[in-house]
């Protein structure tokens, strides 16, 4: 008996390290394990057996039988890792070939400085203020110092709807309509769209993007100013950006200057970008002038304040090297997917 | 406003060199545009006399010539037939630079050496116009005046040296349109002493009389004209004027005519108050009166044009007819003529906004009227013609009158200024000592006594502090201020409602593959019309422009589509293909007559999608569409379709509405207006109104717990009429289920004359049952289930299919 449960188990693991696939291998372990199998058969033909004998043999079958059993999951671990990497073989690609993506957009090139400025200023605790386009003159005017005379309300330079309604020419309405309805301390800056009647061409379009901002509070001053448009400069185009501050005069800021910016194409040394003089203009800015405070109902023995303005087109065509303006109204998808 | 280095040195001493003048000038507020040193571009070309002139042995058309340099005799073969034995000209030495970077090198023409060229005047880039009696084609003959400088550099011979630099000025600086002002600032901004050389003429003793000679001067516009000073002077010599004279008016490119002209350009030039000279004759009655223009008064002005007045405009008159239009320019009929004897200068000041219309309505803008527009100072004017009258003595070309007749009727106010030190260093941001402050304040000629500032008149910009401040920053330094920053602490940086919407969906939408284009508001009638909207029918609500700068934008847009569809075209007609757009812009609607009333009208912020391509179809659009709802949150709504909007296709259109309310309008582009369009493809578009997606937007998400109990799935197919909308179905499914219904979903459509009869459709629906307390059983559901059928047979006369 024992001899035939040594030939059994000899016999088995032969077979089941011949056995070279998951077929087999489940054949081997019916034939000896099975209900049938040679050693179930075994056991149940110990009733033959002395009382003595009966568990030696027994222990002895299942003892061959568990051994059996690790062999055969050891070799099916062992198989089914083999047609793992058979089937790995089959399924090669090519991992050079086109992808099937859905294709992304673009965001505008002008939408896409206004959203960089808009963070920045966020980011210092501005909010983003947005008023009419069609405008009513007292604010895009009046308000705003520039009387009844002044050039700039010329019909050659600004569309009339009505004698007192104007599409904006610029976005300072909405500062004097936010001083008008809230309290100081304010900080926002007014993305938009502003008209003027410039015909189109490279460098002109009658309808362009300004973004102004407006700081009122007590005791804020021109150094302000400056500290906002070097951080601003620095952030938006880059660290090594150096600011410059040159007088100038705007009706609604006094003091008044034009702010340039080290060139962003060059680093300063000079080049087509800055017309070699390693600057560029970049936006004009001051001190809110007393009658613009006082128009607005901001008693401006009280406060002060500082405001800035800068046409988005201009840096957008510098930042990206867009040679025409027209190309940011004309909207081949050609054009846009670049951005 | 141009001027030379060399008259800015009268005023101040310029101790740096240009470059760095300019720079110091520039960071003080006097923008220099260019530094232009003439004659740099000049090198080797020296004054030459012809010795002989012989014929070329081997061309019938150049000529040899031998030329004295004094230290040499050069031979030279030229083409020119202008010259002649003993001619002084300008010759190019061999290794000698031309302007535009000709180089001169000794050479052969026809196997006879040359060793240089003549100039012409155009050769030198100089102005024929300058140069009377020089000829295009030829070389410059510069006379026998210069026959002693022989060998000497042209440059300093014909003075050509000079270094010219133009400034861009602020239009509140009419002071510095002028070459003293300039002085002055020069010499602040160099902190060197400001020579001031025209003092002695401000306050000179001349006395004020009613008439000249006969002469009166009357004013009838006091509120158009300030000041008129009227000074005389006889037995004047008309002439050409001084080279000293000429050349700084050339340099300020200004063309020389005569003597007395050339000197009340060259006093504008030097003190910013235009000038104006007559013929004492042509003034009939002797009588000058300022006074408006009567309706289609004529006058030729001096350029020869015949111009047409009217009522607003302000002339200078003599008994019947005008002479001059004020500020602008001078009358023909009164202009100085060689036969000239008496002339009467005229140094008026007229308001700026006044003369600023006239020209732009006559379309002549001139050096007086654009220094004009930019309101003068009437105490300068009386300097300014006592300058003309000591030029006249200066050049001897006549015997001034020494009275004046000066009508003054409304005296120039000067402000009076508290100088508060410490409201300065407040707005400024600075911490800068009351004695620094008085040092620039003075140096610019500004008396400060007792804490109070004291502008001098020239300076009518300086009414408030804050003008005072501005002078300080200017000469204490932009760069020495020191930055800081607002503390941040009381406001907080957040975008509202809608801008996070917008921000979202410009996201949202790029990442699905669209592209974001910018288009202008306004559009024209035509556009409209192309897009199937009748601007008669909506006349009222369209704002028009009163001053459009072309036909190609004249109106408000009421409506984005037609900006998109321009868009679209555009990129169909450059072959793009499968294009995919979306615009964030607005709509303009006067929907309640705002305008006249003097409100601002209805503005409406649109997110407008446009496709086309072959991928692309309503569902595709329906699909961006529910998505740009889903992710805010917006999931109440009716798809309702929409066949009387005359852009769409009326069988593939479809509004969203909350209630009543449409706030999206999508659909196919309506054939007609395709073809308006020149597209030959289907077109789709998408007009959302973000203000209402922002009205009907939650905000605030709710988490519900994942249900822990199976659902109960349940087929239904039905056979409908054809004209049946799947949409009506699912709303009855929804209404009888009621809350036990998770999901219904459609999941096939089947025609079938023959099975389902004609016009008649199946649809075939799966629905998923589910509460959250428990599994929910058969029990449960079929009567739910037979609710459901009983109402869709009611409703839309569904049947079971068999």
């Amino acid at each position: 008996m024992k001899e035939q449960i040594q030939q059994i188990k000899e016999n088995a693991i032969k077979e089941i390290k011949l056995a070279e696939d998951l077929k087999t291998l489940e054949d081997v372990r019916v034939k000896y394990s099975g209900k049938k199998g040679e050693l179930t058969l075994l056991l149940r033909g110990m009733g033959s057996l002395s009382k003595e004998e009966r568990p030696v043999i027994g222990a002895m079958v299942n003892e061959v039988r568990d051994e059996l059993e690790s062999l055969i999951v050891e070799k099916e671990k062992e198989l089914k890792r083999a047609e793992i990497e058979k089937k790995l073989l089959t399924e090669n690609i090519d991992v050079t070939m086109k992808s099937n993506r859905q294709k992304i957009g673009s965001l505008h090139p002008i939408m896409q400085i206004i959203d960089e400025v808009e963070e920045i200023f966020l980011g210092m605790g501005y909010q983003i203020a947005d008023g009419p386009e069609v405008e009513k003159a007292i604010y895009n005017f009046d308000k705003l110092n520039t009387p009844k005379d002044h050039p700039a309300r010329d019909v050659q330079d600004t569309f009339y709807i009505t004698d007192d309604i104007v599409l904006r020419s610029q976005t300072s309405p909405v500062q004097a309509r936010v001083m008008e309805n809230s309290k100081p301390p304010i900080k926002i800056i007014c993305p938009g769209k502003v008209y003027r009647s410039d015909a189109v061409d490279p460098t002109h379009s009658p309808v362009f993007h300004q973004i102004e901002g407006l700081v009122v509070d007590k005791n804020i001053s021109m150094a302000d100013l400056k500290g906002t448009l070097e951080m601003f400069a620095k952030k938006c185009l880059g660290k090594n950006t150096k600011i410059r501050f040159r007088p100038h005069h705007f009706p609604f800021t006094e003091p008044s200057a034009e702010a340039d910016v080290s060139c962003f194409v060059c680093g300063g040394k000079g080049c087509r970008v800055c017309k070699n003089e390693g600057w560029i203009e970049l936006l004009g800015c001051g001190v809110v002038h007393p009658n613009v405070l006082e128009n607005c109902g901001i008693d401006s023995k009280i406060y002060s304040g500082f405001a800035f303005g800068f046409g988005v087109e201009r840096i957008a065509m510098a930042k990206f090297g867009i040679d025409d303006m027209r190309l940011l109204y004309e909207n081949d998808v050609r054009f846009l997917k670049q951005f | 406003m141009k001027t030379s280095i060399e008259w800015l040195k009268e005023y101040a001493d310029i101790n740096v060199s240009n470059k760095e003048l300019a720079d110091i000038l520039t960071l003080t507020g006097s923008k220099v545009e260019t530094v232009e040193e003439k004659g740099e571009d000049i090198k080797n070309v020296v004054v030459g006399k012809i010795l002989s002139i012989e014929k070329h042995p081997n061309a019938d058309k150049l000529v040899v010539t031998k030329v004295d340099v004094k230290t040499e005799i050069l031979q030279i073969v030229t083409g020119a037939n202008n010259i002649k034995v003993g001619d002084i000209v300008p010759i190019a030495k061999d290794g000698s630079e031309l302007p535009g970077g000709v180089k001169i090198k000794k050479g052969a023409l026809r196997g006879v050496d040359s060793c240089g060229m003549m100039c012409s005047v155009g050769e030198l880039n100089l102005d024929l116009e300058n140069y009377p009696g020089q000829i295009e084609h030829g070389i410059m003959i510069l006379g026998e005046k210069y026959a002693d400088r022989l060998g000497e550099d042209i440059r300093d011979v014909l003075n050509l040296r000079e270094c010219i630099i133009d400034f861009e000025i602020t239009s509140n600086r009419p002071d510095c349109f002028s070459v003293e002002g300039l002085g002055r600032e020069t010499a602040v901004s160099l902190r060197t002493e400001f020579k001031a050389p025209h003092k002695h003429l401000e306050n000179m003793n001349i006395e004020n009389v009613d008439n000249i000679d006969g002469l009166t001067v009357k004013i009838e516009e006091p509120e158009l004209c300030y000041r008129y000073i009227a000074r005389v002077v006889k037995n004047v010599k008309i002439g050409e004027s001084p080279e000293w004279l000429k050349r700084r008016l050339i340099a300020c490119d200004i063309r020389p005519i005569n003597n007395i002209v050339d000197i009340t350009n060259y006093v504008m030039l030097e003190l910013g108050q235009p000038m104006h000279a007559f013929d004492i004759n042509s003034i009939e009655g002797k009588s000058i009166v300022v006074r408006r223009a009567n309706e289609n008064e004529k006058i030729t002005t001096l350029d020869g044009v015949d111009r047409v007045l009217d009522n607003n405009m302000l002339v200078i008159a003599d008994k019947n007819k005008p002479v001059a239009v004020a500020g602008v320019m001078g009358g023909e009929n009164s202009e100085i003529e060689d036969t000239t004897t008496t002339v009467v200068f005229e140094s008026a000041v007229f308001n700026g906004p006044s003369v600023r219309i006239t020209a732009k309505k006559l379309g002549l803008r001139t050096s007086a009227s654009s220094l004009y527009e930019k309101c003068l100072a009437s105490e300068h004017a009386e300097k300014a013609i006592n300058r003309a009258v000591e030029l006249v003595e200066l050049l001897n070309i006549g015997e001034p009158v020494n009275s004046k007749i000066d009508v003054y009727p409304t005296k120039q106010e000067l402000p009076v200024i508290d100088l508060d030190v410490d409201r300065i260093n407040v707005l400024l941001g600075t911490n800068i000592s009351s004695k620094e402050m008085i040092d620039i304040l003075e140096r610019l000629e500004m008396k400060v006594e007792d804490n109070k500032v004291y502008p001098p008149y020239f300076r009518q910009d300086i009414q408030l502090l804050n003008d005072v401040a501005e002078e300080v920053i200017r000469f204490y330094g932009y760069d020495k201020l020191e930055s800081s920053l607002v503390s941040s602490g009381d406001t907080i940086g957040e975008r509202n409602k809608l801008q996070k919407i917008e921000k979202l969906y410009r996201t949202v939408l790029s990442y699905t593959g669209l592209s974001e284009i910018s288009t202008y508001g306004f559009i024209n009638k035509k556009d409209l019309e192309n897009t199937n909207i009748s601007y008669e029918d909506i006349e009222k609500e369209i704002i028009k422009i009163k001053n459009p700068l072309s036909e190609e934008y004249t109106i408000m847009r009421t409506s984005t589509v037609p900006s998109m569809m321009k868009v679209l075209s555009i990129n169909n007609f450059k072959k793009n293909e499968n294009v995919q757009l979306f615009d964030i812009s607005r709509r303009y609607r006067d929907v309640k007559q705002d305008i006249e009333k003097g409100e601002v009208p209805l503005e409406e912020n649109i997110l407008t999608i446009g496709l086309y391509g072959e991928n692309y179809d309503f569902y595709y659009l329906k699909g961006i569409v529910e998505n740009l709802l889903e992710v805010v949150g917006l999931t109440m709504y009716d798809i309702v379709k929409e066949s009387n909007n005359k852009i769409y296709h009326p069988g593939r259109c479809a509004n969203l509405k909350v209630g009543n309310d449409v706030f999206v309008t999508l659909g196919e582009i309506h054939p007609v207006v395709l073809e308006n369009f020149d597209m030959q493809k289907r077109a789709l578009v998408a007009e959302i109104n973000l203000d209402k997606v922002q009205k009907y937007a939650k905000q605030n998400k709710k988490y519900t717990p994942i249900p822990k109990f199976p659902a109960v799935e349940r087929d239904l197919a039905l056979v409908v009429d054809e004209n049946v909308e799947v949409g009506q179905i699912e709303k009855i499914i929804k209404k009888k289920a009621k809350k036990v219904l998770e999901t219904v979903e459609l999941f096939d459509i089947f025609r079938s004359a023959e099975k389902l009869g004609e016009n008649k459709k199946s649809v075939a629906y799966a629905l998923k049952f589910r509460i959250a307390e428990r599994t929910l059983t058969d029990d449960d559901i079929n009567p739910v289930m037979k609710e459901i059928l009983e109402e869709l047979e009611k409703c839309v006369g569904a049947k079971i299919r068999e």
